[in-house]
């Protein structure tokens, strides 16, 4: 122990105050243990200040926008204008109203709230750094600890986010200004989101790919309007393509690509593009924040990405030290986190819990929106059960035709014995919300007949839930039965 | 060969029944219809017969299990056949099945659907889930009896009781490898050491000793976890020490309090077996007692009784019966006032239908019925039965009074079958036996009526002669309690129907007319 340094105990130090660390504080809390939480930087984490909320907001309000300027069929004629300061501004209002909500909560469960960065000192102790250079830091002794500490944006060779032109998916969200063109490096979900925003705003869209689609690990079918969608917007796509360097060039930059390996190999003369705009937005997925923390000093183990290896308690290999969220790997998903925050802090209060979800839902913010939940059917085939599948389009929903969104489709993947419900895919108008519907009917062992047989309200796009699960009994009332 | 035997429908529409014993042992020769066990089913001890000759190769339940008609009871290698490995070998409930047919958590009624789900994939909410991981339940070994085979909230807790019970005692057959694979991952072998430490007596298992410490190191959590579970904290074992002294973390207060908690629920369960308690006994609450209790129970809750009580003068009847009661010797037959009450009865019932009806709850009809079987209650060694007499209407006074003896003599000896006791359509209790004057019986439901009769006294009563003289002479008196469903018979019908029963009983010579 330095000199000097204030020692304290605390039954749970929890390491990062993001959607996993904060619900695993609140909820140690709730059980009447003594919490310390230690962030460095701002209550809410990734999720709530520079990912989920503020890319929501930002994706709500340029809707707004668009589809004000594009109601044209409605017999709306609009041409709203788009005060960028203003809609960031609107943007921290709601990241400022969320974060300190958090803040309140932690502090009304008894949650003691410390700024700081942790490392670990030993098994049992971590050394808490306050901010700069002479602000001290304290040790802390703890029965339990869980590591939450998040993700940060990958950077790929050449391309440093400390470079103005070079944005992450966090400086994206705070731009001041609308930029006149982007390329965006990744068609993964952040990428394909971001391109729609900007897209909605004016921006010259350009996306570059590695692979062939976008939105690896989604089904085509779901995809395709996605990619459609986006083209309408005017986002153009280069796939097989790696961003290897920029440079500055005229009032902008240049961005240059080279074909992916297995591209390059068939292309001899190689095939790489130079693509010119004002920034680069680099999306190609998130690496998890542990080399911060001397995990060697407490014996903790992490994989060779850097994910601290967990088992279904969320117990790393070091018994009493747990983590959650982002930086124990996949999936990475804010609500991914918090059941995994939940869980540990109930297994350190001694309840019978355990990471035991039968299907873990994700929703992508695109247009229209995805969201997907369990198996599809090919996975269904792949670990032996003989799957039926019910599908509904919206094109045959009053409700998304009122909505003047009727792209996509609702999904229904079930086991055939007794229809139990494996998975749902959706593609379509507020599919992020409707995913919830089939979460629980996995989670609760429902069947298909039971989700047919839910009466749902007219008129509405949940009824394309219903009508789904009606559609692989073979008895849909508004699609032709297959 | 091996030959199966399920258990047979020992009564006319049994489910279950209880085992009371075994007459056989395993490695037996028996012979086509020798009884091999005793089974106590509704209100009969009945004897269940081999149905072949053979040697008793195991034996699927033991004594007092309570076990469901069709369920595997016995299997047997057929005489004069050598056993075939291969048949044997499907016919023998090996691992899971076997697991199913000694009560294992899978075995959650024949009719399961089994549901191939691959990746040992389970269908159950995650409240279910919850409550496995808390009863330490796998629920991969679970066959689930919700919809389409999904795991329910009740197959959980069925499988945790069975384990405990699994812990707790002996395989039954001594078959080694079934009862590991009956035995479940979750509980170990320490559980079974557990359990035996308590049935020993000791109030904290063998293994979990107090430590019995002065001081103790601990967060204050961990206090508090102490001071809610009630384990002192100075009690809790522990390896680990801080600054040399004892440190208590909430992991070790947990275990304790759940030893702690396993010990005195195995004292509860050791107590009920009524081996512990020098001023208590305690039995299961089953069989016979359980079945007169819940046909009491629906009987007093779904009817409502009235009682209505009246005296008869039987001195005529008395002298009838000793006038007739040498005839019937000479006949082999005991004349007891029975039948003569039983016609006195039916004679009555042919006149007020309404107490030889009942209610059909189900349909909301009144049933009339128009055959006349007497209950006649029994008091047995093993409690209250009721013999019936069927269509007594259509009897002699000898017949009644043979068939009636041999019946109760039936039941009292338990040889009396199921069949014997159903049907009735009114019932005749006799209280007098024991003592007392008047009793309330209760409906033999769905009975609209039970007649109680007391015993016959000599007392004083004013008799008025031919010429209107009154005097008071000793005279036979009986007493008589009808209870009635006051939904169907209203107070003046029940009455009425005990005043033509007592004509009957006072004018014998009535009776001749019927």
């Amino acid at each position: 122990m330095v000199v000097g340094d204030i020692s304290t105990g605390t039954d749970v130090l929890v390491i990062g105050a993001g959607p996993a660390g904060y619900v695993a504080a609140i909820r140690a809390g709730q059980l009447d243990l003594d919490v310390t939480l230690v962030e460095k930087e701002a209550y809410g984490g990734t999720c709530l200040n520079h990912g989920c909320i503020p890319s929501k907001a930002l994706i709500t309000a340029t809707n707004v926008a668009h589809e004000a300027g594009h109601a044209e069929e409605m017999g709306i004629h609009a041409d709203p204008a788009v005060d960028m300061a203003g809609m960031v501004g609107w943007k921290d209002d709601v990241v400022t109203q969320l974060t300190s909500g958090v803040e309140k909560l932690c502090k009304a469960n008894g949650v003691n709230l410390l700024e700081g960065t942790a490392h670990f000192a030993d098994e049992h102790t971590v050394r808490v750094s306050h901010g700069g250079e002479g602000q001290g830091s304290e040790s802390i002794e703890f029965e339990h600890a869980i590591v939450a500490t998040g993700s940060r944006p990958i950077e790929i060779p050449n391309f440093s986010y400390e470079d103005d032109p070079v944005l992450s998916s966090r400086e994206a969200l705070a731009l001041e200004s609308i930029p006149e063109s982007l390329v965006v490096v990744g068609a993964g979900y952040i990428g394909m989101e971001l391109a729609g925003v900007f897209a909605k705003l004016g921006t010259e869209v350009t996306v570059i790919e590695m692979l062939e689609d976008i939105l690896p690990g989604y089904e085509a079918d779901l995809k395709r309007p996605v990619k459609k969608r986006a083209k309408e917007l005017g986002v153009d796509f280069h796939f097989g393509q790696t961003a290897s360097e920029w440079h500055e060039h005229g009032d902008g930059i240049r961005v240059v690509t080279e074909p992916a390996e297995a591209e390059a190999e068939a292309e001899a003369d190689g095939g790489g593009l130079e693509l010119d705009a004002e920034k680069v937005l680099v999306a190609v997925g998130r690496a998890p924040v542990s080399d911060t923390l001397d995990l060697e000093a407490a014996g903790v183990e992490t994989d060779d990405r850097g994910f601290l290896e967990t088992d279904d308690r969320g117990r790393t290999n070091v018994e009493h030290i747990f983590a959650v969220g982002d930086v124990a790997g996949e999936p990475m998903l804010a609500h991914a986190g918090s059941y995994e925050g939940q869980v540990a802090a109930e297994v350190i209060a001694g309840e019978p819990s355990a990471i035991d979800y039968q299907a873990m839902p994700a929703a992508v913010f695109t247009e229209p929106e995805i969201g997907t939940v369990g198996l599809t059917e090919a996975e269904a085939e792949e670990q032996g059960f003989e799957p039926v599948v019910g599908k509904f389009p919206f094109m045959a929903s009053g409700r998304a035709l009122t909505t003047g969104h009727a792209d996509g489709f609702v999904k229904i993947v079930a086991e055939e014995e007794a229809g139990f419900v494996l998975g749902a895919q959706i593609v379509g108008p507020e599919a992020s919300e409707l995913i919830a519907e089939l979460g629980l009917a996995i989670e609760l062992g429902a069947t298909l007949e039971d989700v047919a047989a839910t009466v749902h309200a007219h008129p509405t796009l949940a009824e394309s839930v219903m009508e789904a699960a009606e559609n692989a009994l073979g008895h849909a009332i508004h699609t032709l039965n297959r | 060969m091996v030959r199966e035997f399920k258990l047979p429908d020992v009564g006319e529409g049994v489910a279950e029944g209880e085992l009371v014993s075994w007459l056989v042992e395993e490695g037996d020769e028996v012979t086509e219809d020798q009884p091999i066990a005793e089974v106590e089913t509704d209100k009969a001890l009945v004897e269940v017969p081999s149905p072949v000759n053979g040697t008793v190769r195991e034996l699927h339940w033991e004594e007092g299990d309570v076990v469901p008609v069709g369920d595997l009871f016995i299997t047997y290698d057929v005489e004069g056949e050598a056993p075939d490995e291969a048949a044997a070998a499907d016919a023998e409930p090996t691992g899971d099945e076997a697991a199913e047919t000694e009560g294992s958590p899978g075995a959650t009624g024949a009719d399961a659907e089994e549901v191939a789900t691959p990746e040992g994939r389970v269908f159950a909410p995650p409240r279910v889930r919850r409550l496995a991981r808390e009863e330490g339940v796998d629920l991969a070994q679970l066959e689930g009896s919700g919809p389409g085979g999904r795991i329910t909230e009740g197959d959980v807790r069925a499988a945790a009781e069975g384990q405990e019970a699994a812990a707790g005692a002996e395989p039954a057959t001594g078959e080694a490898d079934a009862a590991t694979d009956v035995e479940p991952e979750a509980e170990p072998a320490d559980a079974v050491a557990e359990a035996e430490g308590t049935t020993a007596g000791t109030a904290v298992p063998a293994g979990v000793e107090p430590a019995d410490r002065d001081r103790t190191l601990a967060a204050p959590a961990t206090r508090r976890l102490a001071q809610e579970e009630g384990v002192d904290i100075d009690e809790v074992p522990t390896d680990e020490e801080r600054d040399g002294e004892a440190f208590v973390t909430p992991e070790a207060v947990q275990e304790y309090a759940e030893a702690q908690r396993r010990a005195q629920e195995a004292d509860v369960a050791t107590v009920a077996t009524g081996e512990t308690g020098p001023r208590e006994r305690r039995e299961p609450f089953k069989g016979v007692r359980r079945t007169i209790a819940e046909a009491m129970e629906r009987s007093k809750y779904t009817a409502p009784h009235v009682t209505h009580h009246d005296e008869v003068d039987v001195t005529k009847l008395v002298e009838t019966r000793e006038q007739l009661k040498p005839l019937a010797e000479e006949q082999g037959i005991r004349l007891t006032y029975m039948p003569f009450i039983m016609k006195a009865v039916v004679a009555s019932l042919k006149e007020f239908p309404e107490m030889n009806a009942m209610i059909d709850d189900e349909n909301e009809e009144i049933v009339y019925r128009n055959y006349y079987n007497l209950g006649v209650a029994a008091a047995t060694d093993a409690g209250l039965m009721v013999p019936v007499v069927e269509d007594a209407d259509r009897k002699g006074m000898l017949q009644l009074s043979s068939e009636t003896d041999e019946l109760v003599t039936k039941a009292r000896e338990r040889t009396i079958s199921p069949d014997e006791l159903r049907g009735s359509t009114f019932t005749i209790t006799n209280i007098g036996g024991i003592g007392g004057e008047y009793a309330t019986p209760v409906l033999n439901y769905p009975e609209a009526g039970i007649l109680a009769v007391g015993e016959i006294k000599r007392k004083p009563r004013v008799v008025t002669d031919e010429d209107g003289t009154e005097s008071i002479e000793p005279r036979s008196v009986m007493t008589l309690s009808l209870s009635f469903d006051h939904r169907l018979i209203d107070g003046a019908e029940g009455a009425s129907f005990t005043n033509k029963v007592m004509e009957y009983l006072e004018h014998p010579e009535l009776l001749l007319l019927e």
